[in-house]
């Protein structure tokens, strides 16, 4: 009887990993699910404001263009002729994708103009230009 | 017999499936995700591109043309205006004649922030069908 019962509660002897394992993998499908993979630019930039501004959840491909004229995309920096290519791998990669052109405010809107022509000659219609929203961010 | 049962249960948790290296597996794949996880939005205005037309004519009759010179200035309808009234003098066009889409014509040297506040300004108007286009 003694025996017995010593067998019977042997088994919570230790923490029961279950329910922490259950937090776990849900925690993991949330952040597999939130993951976009965004190709960022790798710089920073002094945006525009817009009031107008909206969200574009499909906007995971940014290209900077900085006040200099230098074009930053994928954390390098390119040439506008190198767009054109370097769009239609990321096309072929994931079809849905869409652009947004992060230009600084005192970037010359030629440059702005040839990477937008770049990016539809690549394939992608879906351009937009960033812009800083009321409510900042 | 007797001697094996007493084994047994010496050891009563082998009777599962151990969880543990499962559970290493998952920890690593949540670490990754978490590192990887970008939660950059970015927020933006879409401006069309109007293509195959190099130089269009700024007089172009069922357009409201906005012009974007070099230092920024900006001219609606060949009429200096500044960025605040961009608005109302697309609304008022846009009550002339309806119909009429926006034609942003900016120089290549224009900074792209007038730009956006013009075409900021155009969609404030109501008018989201907003054209873009550079002249050298």
């Amino acid at each position: 009887m003694q025996a017995k019962r010593h067998v019977a509660t042997s088994e919570d002897h230790g923490i029961d990993l279950a329910p922490m394992l259950d937090f776990t993998i849900n925690l993991l499908i949330f952040f597999i699910i939130t993951t976009s993979f965004i190709k960022e630019p790798g710089v920073t930039v002094d945006k525009p404001f817009a009031s107008t501004a909206v969200n574009d959840p499909q906007g995971n491909l940014l290209i900077a263009v900085r006040e200099s004229g230098e074009i930053w995309m994928d954390r390098r920096e390119v040439e506008v002729r190198d767009i054109r290519v370097m769009i239609e791998r990321f096309h072929i990669e994931r079809p849905d994708d869409s652009v947004v052109i992060i230009a600084d405010r005192n970037s010359e809107a030629g440059i702005v103009a040839e990477v937008m022509d770049m990016v539809r000659a690549g394939g992608i219609d879906n351009v937009s230009v960033a812009a800083v929203p009321p409510g900042g961010g | 017999m007797l001697g094996r049962r007493r084994y047994a249960s010496h050891e009563p948790e082998s009777h599962g499936i151990d969880l543990a290296p499962m559970l290493d597996f998952v920890i690593n794949l949540l670490i990754f995700f978490i590192i990887t996880a970008v939660f950059v939005k970015e927020s933006g205005i879409t401006v069309n591109r109007s293509t195959g037309v190099e130089n269009p004519t700024p007089s172009d009759a069922e357009s409201i043309v906005i012009q974007i010179l070099p230092n920024g200035d900006i001219y609606v309808a060949d009429r200096q205006v500044d960025v605040q009234a961009v608005q109302a003098n697309v609304q008022r066009m846009r009550a002339v004649s309806p119909e009429s889409a926006v034609l942003i014509v900016a120089n290549t040297r224009a900074p792209t922030g007038v730009l956006v506040e013009v075409a900021d300004e155009v969609r404030q108007a109501g008018v989201y069908d907003v054209t873009f286009n550079t002249t050298e």
